[in-house]
């Protein structure tokens, strides 16, 4: 080999392709002349069928089981799934809203106001992985935008709440999700229908977090004073304009922002049937046994009846 | 754009594993002779590629798509490796040595089977993977250029060069107990 002649040395890249299987058709020709001639090059071209050789056997030996390998990666990949959350910054009359999704289903809907998506409460957590965007979250942008032009009344979205922060919290934001389009609730309401009729203050601490508002409606939920209070955090002006985008009139006092119980119809939750605010003594009742309605169909809708002294079918309230 | 529809379907994805897993499990197992290490980073190729699905064009070569994920990962595996070593500053010098695998008196085919694989191991990390992405794996040179980040022409190279090692060794006398000097 160390005395190759230059002829050999020139074909020596293309005696190795020939014998492995890898020269062009005129190249592997020109050696088998060459090699037919050239003793040496013969010689060293058999070595490298015998290279060949080996490595033909290497790439045939059996392959290691993959069974179990393959058993433990589905069970990581379900695992992933599970944990995987998509996300999209949604422009709304509100603001950029960051909305989010598992594959279970929508597990935050997030004010981003002037924060970076970075701030947002997806990357504090360490349950779920974020990762932005997918098609998965496309109708439901295209949801909230029929919402926010009024063209769409419900959000039933499947939801995750893994993002909640306890049983209790989970309970609250299911009676919330409950009170319809139109209506409004108290926390007092909301704390006796999950059965805690003490827990008012916590149910109004449980809605300050809630993670999905819009879908679970807290905007429907206020003050048993019938002020708006706490909103997103002191975002009040962000449920003014929800509660507005549902018919719901609310004024400013100097107690803040207040729904205005005078037009409104009223429902009080211990009777099958709705009345005009201005019943008897309803419109003094505690709100917290009251649930509001904007109008007399979105009362109708849950099955009540008009009230048959007041008549509030007779004596519509002015839309 | 992150949304094409290749990412739309989950069950896609299964598919996508149900074909390659075996392969893409026995290319580690091969580059990452230590037992589990292969496993690890099979096992990782696929989480890494599950994120990855959704933006993936619609008609993406999964195949090569996954041994370029598999290739990027094992390279960055034995760079996090030998930081590993240095950082403890015990230079062993024993790497690997010739272990002819088998029984006293076995088969000339079974020594140079062993031989080759000793002399593949030794090689340079890239002629490595290229050797073993086109010799063991018949990926084509465009495939293994992209994962190694390098031209098919120098994808090529780096297999020759292999085989001429490979050859080399071949024609060493049989090896004794110690490990050969190069």
């Amino acid at each position: 080999m160390s005395r190759t002649p230059a002829a050999c040395a020139a074909l020596a890249a293309d005696l190795i392709a020939a014998a492995v299987g890898e020269a062009s058709r005129p190249a592997a020709e020109r050696i088998d002349d060459h090699v037919a001639r050239c003793e040496g090059c013969r010689a060293e071209y058999r070595r490298y069928r015998e290279v060949d050789a080996v490595v033909g056997e290497l790439h045939a030996a059996p392959a290691p089981g993959s069974g179990r390998a393959r058993a433990r990666l589905l069970a990581e990949l379900a695992d992933l799934r599970a944990r995987i959350v998509r996300y999209a910054v949604v422009d709304s009359p509100l603001g950029p809203i960051l909305l989010a999704a598992t594959e279970a289903g929508v597990s935050l809907v997030e004010y981003l106001g002037r924060a970076r998506v970075r701030g947002s409460a997806l990357f504090r957590q360490t349950t779920l992985e974020p990762h932005e965007g997918g098609a998965a979250l496309e109708p439901f942008q295209r949801d909230l935008a029929e919402w926010f032009a009024g063209r769409r009344t419900r959000l039933d979205w499947p939801l995750d709440l893994r993002l909640a922060r306890s049983d209790f919290h989970r309970a609250v934001l299911a009676a919330t999700a409950a009170v319809p389009f139109g209506a409004v609730s108290s926390y007092a309401g909301i704390a006796r229908d999950i059965g805690r009729p003490a827990a008012v203050r916590a149910v109004a601490q449980a809605l300050r977090h809630n993670p999905v508002p819009i879908v679970v409606p807290c905007h429907r939920v206020i003050g048993s004073g019938g002020a708006l209070v706490g909103y997103a955090g002191h975002r009040i002006g962000l449920k003014e304009r929800l509660l507005d985008l549902e018919g719901v009139r609310t004024e400013r006092r100097r107690g803040g922002v207040q729904v205005d119980r005078r037009a409104m119809y009223a429902w009080d939750r211990s009777d099958r049937e709705y009345c005009l605010p201005t019943c008897g003594d309803i419109s003094t009742r505690p709100i917290g046994r009251v649930t509001l309605f904007a109008s007399a169909r979105q009362a109708e809708a849950l099955g009540l009846r008009p009230c048959g002294d007041c008549r509030p079918d007779l004596h519509p309230l002015e839309a | 754009m992150p949304q094409a529809p290749a990412g739309e379907n989950e069950g896609d994805f299964e598919a996508v594993v149900a074909r390659y897993h075996g392969e893409i499990h026995r290319y580690l197992c091969r580059l990452a002779r230590h037992a589990g290490d292969g496993e690890d980073l099979s096992q990782e190729t696929f989480l890494h590629a599950y994120r990855a699905w959704p933006g993936l064009p619609g008609d993406a070569n999964h195949r090569a798509w996954l041994y370029a994920i598999a290739t990027n990962l094992y390279r960055n595996h034995v760079r996090s490796a030998q930081r590993r070593r240095l950082a403890h500053a015990t230079v062993r010098v024993t790497r690997h040595a010739v272990d002819v695998d088998g029984p006293e008196g076995a088969a000339v085919a079974a020594q140079m089977r062993a031989r080759t694989e000793a002399t593949v191991d030794r090689l340079p990390l890239k002629q490595r993977i290229a050797f073993t992405l086109r010799k063991l794996h018949d990926l084509d040179y465009e495939v293994i250029g992209a994962s190694l980040a390098c031209s098919p022409e120098s994808a090529r190279a780096h297999v020759f060069q292999a085989l001429r090692k490979i050859r080399q060794a071949l024609d060493r006398p049989v090896p004794t107990r110690r490990a050969p000097a190069r």
